[in-house]
């Protein structure tokens, strides 16, 4: 009897869950990426009376990436969350400033939120060109973006994914510095640049 | 008082034109000067603005009364008697602020000297403008 209602059982779980399709799947399994902390980030703007450029030279915390294929699209989970203090302007003043701006003290963290990519990225050294969503949480406002990426592998395995794409301080509703009446005033766009440098896990 | 209000009226527009202008043509110029402007010392988000640009009429009315008050003092032609004026305020008024600034603010020697020379040249004429308009 016991040994009857354990076949009636599996059968039961078969039919329940062999016709459920893998949420994630990309050929057989999913790929993880560990981002390593030699990650950056970087923002470029310009002022009408100067340019800046604006880094976080290194990722201080140990991530991972989810390369899945959806339903329709393929699926790059998994977030990155840069801390607005790291940001170095090359210039202890304008760093300061920069910092303010984004509501440092407020809003600590950048939030960049992977979501999908255009196509499956062929691993090689030449760099593949595809692109990808992402949403860009700043300053307590989030965005969606597509941006553009490059994809590639180097000798010693590291994946290499860099997006770039550019911004505007409005679409997270921050006003750029202006000094002296308008004066001196910081343009609306900035060029987001990111660097990920990552293992594949399997 | 009528003469302390209309003169300040005249002065503060002659110095908003003056020195805002020479201020716009600085910036256009000379950037460089103005990189360390990208301070959060300095106000950013705009709200201030007004405040800003009334500076040469408050500027020039609180001048208007000291002429008014010390004109018998400033003696020549009205050339002398501006830049006379206008050394008087900067010794008296500006340098102990200029110093006290520098002292306790994260500012550049370049950026409270230009401020110094910039408060110089405003007091310079508007005394000349008063010793015009209200000799």
């Amino acid at each position: 009897m016991l040994h009857r209602n354990i076949v009636c059982m599996a059968a039961l779980f078969v039919l329940l869950t062999g016709f459920v399709k893998p949420r994630n799947f990309m050929m057989g399994n999913e790929k993880k990426w560990l981002i390593s902390e030699s990650s950056s980030l970087s923002v470029n703007g310009t002022t009408n009376i100067n340019k800046f450029a604006c880094d976080i030279p290194a990722y201080d915390q140990t991530d991972t990436l989810t390369l899945s294929r959806g339903n329709k699209e393929i699926i790059l989970s998994g977030d990155i969350r840069l801390k607005i203090q790291s940001f170095d302007c090359h210039n202890s003043i304008m760093t300061h400033d920069l910092r303010k701006t984004l509501k440092e003290k407020e809003f600590p963290r950048l939030h960049i939120r992977f979501l999908s990519l255009s196509d499956i990225p062929e691993l090689t050294i030449k760099p593949a060109m595809i692109t990808g969503f992402v949403d860009i949480e700043l300053a307590g406002a989030a965005k969606r973006f597509q941006v553009n990426y490059q994809v590639s592998i180097d000798a010693q395995k590291n994946i290499h994914l860099l997006g770039s794409r550019d911004i505007n301080f409005s679409d997270f509703n921050l006003i750029p510095p202006r000094k002296l009446g308008g004066m001196i005033k910081t343009n609306d766009k900035l060029s987001v640049a990111f660097h990920l440098k990552m293992k594949a896990l399997n | 008082m009528k003469k302390i209000i209309v003169s300040g009226f005249i002065t503060g527009c002659i110095l908003f034109v003056f020195s805002y202008g020479g201020l716009y043509l600085a910036v256009k110029y000379f950037p460089s000067l103005f990189t360390e402007y990208f301070n959060p010392l300095f106000n950013s988000d705009g709200s201030r603005d007004v405040l800003f640009y009334m500076h040469a009429f408050i500027f020039s009315f609180a001048l208007s009364w000291f002429w008014d008050r010390f004109k018998a003092l400033f003696k020549g032609v009205f050339i002398l008697r501006g830049i006379e004026f206008g050394l008087v305020y900067s010794v008296i008024a500006l340098l102990p602020v200029m110093w006290i600034s520098f002292s306790a603010l994260d500012i550049t020697v370049a950026m409270v000297s230009s401020w110094f020379i910039y408060g110089l040249i405003q007091a310079t004429v508007a005394g000349m403008v008063f010793a015009k308009l209200n000799p």
